[in-house]
């Protein structure tokens, strides 16, 4: 068989069923649901221990004076102000990370390379993957914040504050999917180490006002926390469920705005380095490299 | 080349090395490499280090002081959760990292063709625990000095507290270790584990107080109970009441500490060995060196 045959057999349009981004993603949520689902005692021991969290910081809150969260314009309970904080960073740590975790994984099994080589795209490929990421650190979240009903957290839920903290929960999803691509990026190309995630990780607990209100930050440090959107995400949430704060509190407002500027800005730019590294990685023949 | 020739070749006595120090170095030398060609992951480690001692500033300028001088631990929660989260990361060394060092020889393979070579395998598997202890060490480090020399927490550090900080911290190795051999044996045998041994460093380092004082068990008699039966807690207790109290070896509690911590590793250390021996005979016995 002469080379110009082989090329014509490759290059043969095999007409293909058509399935819609949204049919491939469920796929994708499926298929890691079913894996998920695999490993029981892996999940039931990951809710035990995020609920050792909790439990900590129900101790903790015991020899906490509230006035700095009053000076904050929160409400004067601190296991309410630490279990939410520490919810949501858990929460998108774990969402972010995932996305890192699942190309390595896919890259580590050999199935990254088969995957992205058949007809879905980049962008549906990272939608997949994080989609169930998501929805699991949902269930994690949900764990955390019953755990602390039941420790004794009290929240303010009015039907204006449960829309404010339903619109800025969907934000700060949206947010950190952003984030999520851009380590997965890093992921592509270095393999291992991903500094992304890293950061994210211990900047935010440090200058998001996860575990204490910003006000204590030196004004010096305070800009950094303006970086990321979780520092807005926590503010606005705490007002909401703590304060029972709803879109009519300038706050609340302000929160949901610079998120909105956050994804409009930072989600082209991630999408564009991700191409680039995915680009890049097809080039070198890299892709299931680990 | 015939049968015999081949034979002969494989027969060709080559010099090996019999001492024990000398595989052990070896094997901890082949840990640190695999470590330090990590440089970006060793980085961003010590940095975390800074950060999490930060963290627990800003979180200790929230404590109210009365409450905590109250539970009998001095006035500042830096210095109170600096010892916990200073020897912490060896609870988890101890506790996870041999069981994991396996699994990662098993899941590479490599596990397999170390055993067949003449290395003594209790060496080897001390030589796993290298990595995990010297991260650990370098965190232990980098926390007492941010804490201390960077934010002022006021630890005693005269040469009889370090003496008893370091006979509590030893005893505490000791007998963390010898449940992570436990822990080792058993995930070797059924491959699957990861997890438990997960959550026993996660309600073990909860039930110990490392962000609290334990006397706030109090109003739950089970959980205060149930955190008795860690040897971290007893160590942790009497590290505390070393570096933040000033407390002697002629300090009751400091002794009772010392005593429990030594009964615990009499007891488990043996158990530790066999469990380990017995995981790793079997695995041999039914050819699953390799298999995960």
């Amino acid at each position: 068989m002469r080379v110009e045959d082989i090329v014509k057999y490759m290059a043969e349009n095999i007409p293909r069923g058509r399935v819609g981004a949204v049919e491939k993603a469920v796929a994708f949520i499926i298929r890691d649901f079913k894996i998920w689902w695999t490993y029981k005692l892996w999940i039931t021991l990951d809710v035990l221990s995020s609920l050792t969290f909790v439990a900590t910081y129900y101790f903790v809150s015991m020899i906490v004076t509230p006035q700095a969260l009053i000076d904050a314009g929160y409400a004067a309970d601190y296991l309410t102000f630490s279990v939410i904080g520490i919810s949501l960073q858990h929460y998108v740590f774990a969402s972010v990370s995932s996305l890192s975790d699942a190309i390595r994984e896919e890259q580590w099994n050999g199935t990254m390379e088969t995957l992205l080589s058949s007809n879905t795209s980049f962008r549906v490929f990272l939608l997949g993957e994080s989609a169930f990421r998501f929805i699991i650190g949902s269930y994690f979240l949900l764990a955390s914040l019953g755990m602390g009903v039941l420790l004794g957290i009290r929240l303010l839920l009015t039907p204006g504050s449960i829309t404010a903290a339903l619109v800025l929960t969907i934000l700060l999803v949206a947010s950190h999917m952003v984030i999520g691509v851009l380590g997965a990026a890093m992921i592509l190309k270095l393999k291992q180490g991903d500094p992304i995630v890293w950061a994210f990780s211990w900047l935010t607990q440090l200058f998001s006002g996860v575990l204490y209100p910003l006000g204590l930050l030196p004004d010096w440090l305070k800009w950094v926390g303006n970086a990321f959107p979780l520092t807005y995400s926590l503010d606005g949430l705490r007002r909401c469920l703590m304060n029972g704060e709803g879109f009519d509190s300038p706050m609340i407002m302000e929160n949901t705005l610079k998120l909105v500027l956050f994804i409009v800005v930072v989600l082209p730019f991630s999408l564009w380095f991700f191409k680039k590294a995915y680009d890049s990685t097809r080039r070198e023949g890299a892709l299931g490299q680990y | 080349m015939n049968r015999l020739e081949v034979l002969k070749l494989f027969m060709v006595e080559e010099k090996r090395t019999k001492s024990s120090l000398r595989q052990l170095s070896a094997v901890v030398w082949s840990q640190l490499k695999m470590m330090l060609a990590y440089k970006s992951w060793l980085i961003m480690d010590l940095l975390s280090t800074f950060a999490s001692v930060v963290m627990y500033y800003f979180v200790g300028m929230q404590v109210d002081p009365t409450r905590l001088s109250q539970s009998g631990w001095g006035t500042s929660y830096l210095a109170f959760s600096l010892v916990g989260v200073a020897t912490s990361n060896y609870l988890w060394a101890c506790l996870t990292r041999l069981s994991h060092s396996i699994q990662h020889e098993i899941r590479g393979g490599t596990l397999e063709t170390i055993a067949v070579t003449p290395i003594n395998m209790f060496i080897f598997f001390i030589g796993l625990t290298a990595r995990g202890y010297l991260v650990s060490l370098i965190y232990l480090v980098g926390v007492f000095t941010v804490g201390v020399y960077g934010l002022g927490a006021k630890l005693s550090f005269t040469p009889q507290s370090l003496f008893l900080f370091i006979t509590l911290f030893v005893l505490m190795l000791v007998s963390n270790q010898a449940l992570g051999l436990v822990a080792a044996g058993i995930i070797m045998v059924y491959k699957r584990g990861d997890p438990l041994v997960f959550i026993l460093a996660a309600v073990n380092e909860f039930l110990a107080g490392v962000l609290y004082p334990l006397e706030l068990l109090k109003r739950f008699p089970a959980v205060q109970l149930l955190s008795m039966l860690f040897p971290y807690t007893y160590a942790l207790d009497g590290m505390r009441r070393v570096l933040i109290l000033g407390a002697s070896i002629l300090d009751l509690k400091v002794l009772t500490d010392i005593v429990v911590l030594g009964v615990f590793s009499i007891m488990l250390v043996p158990l530790g060995l066999k469990t380990l021996a017995w995981g790793y005979n079997r695995i041999r016995r039914e050819g699953t060196t390799s298999s995960y």
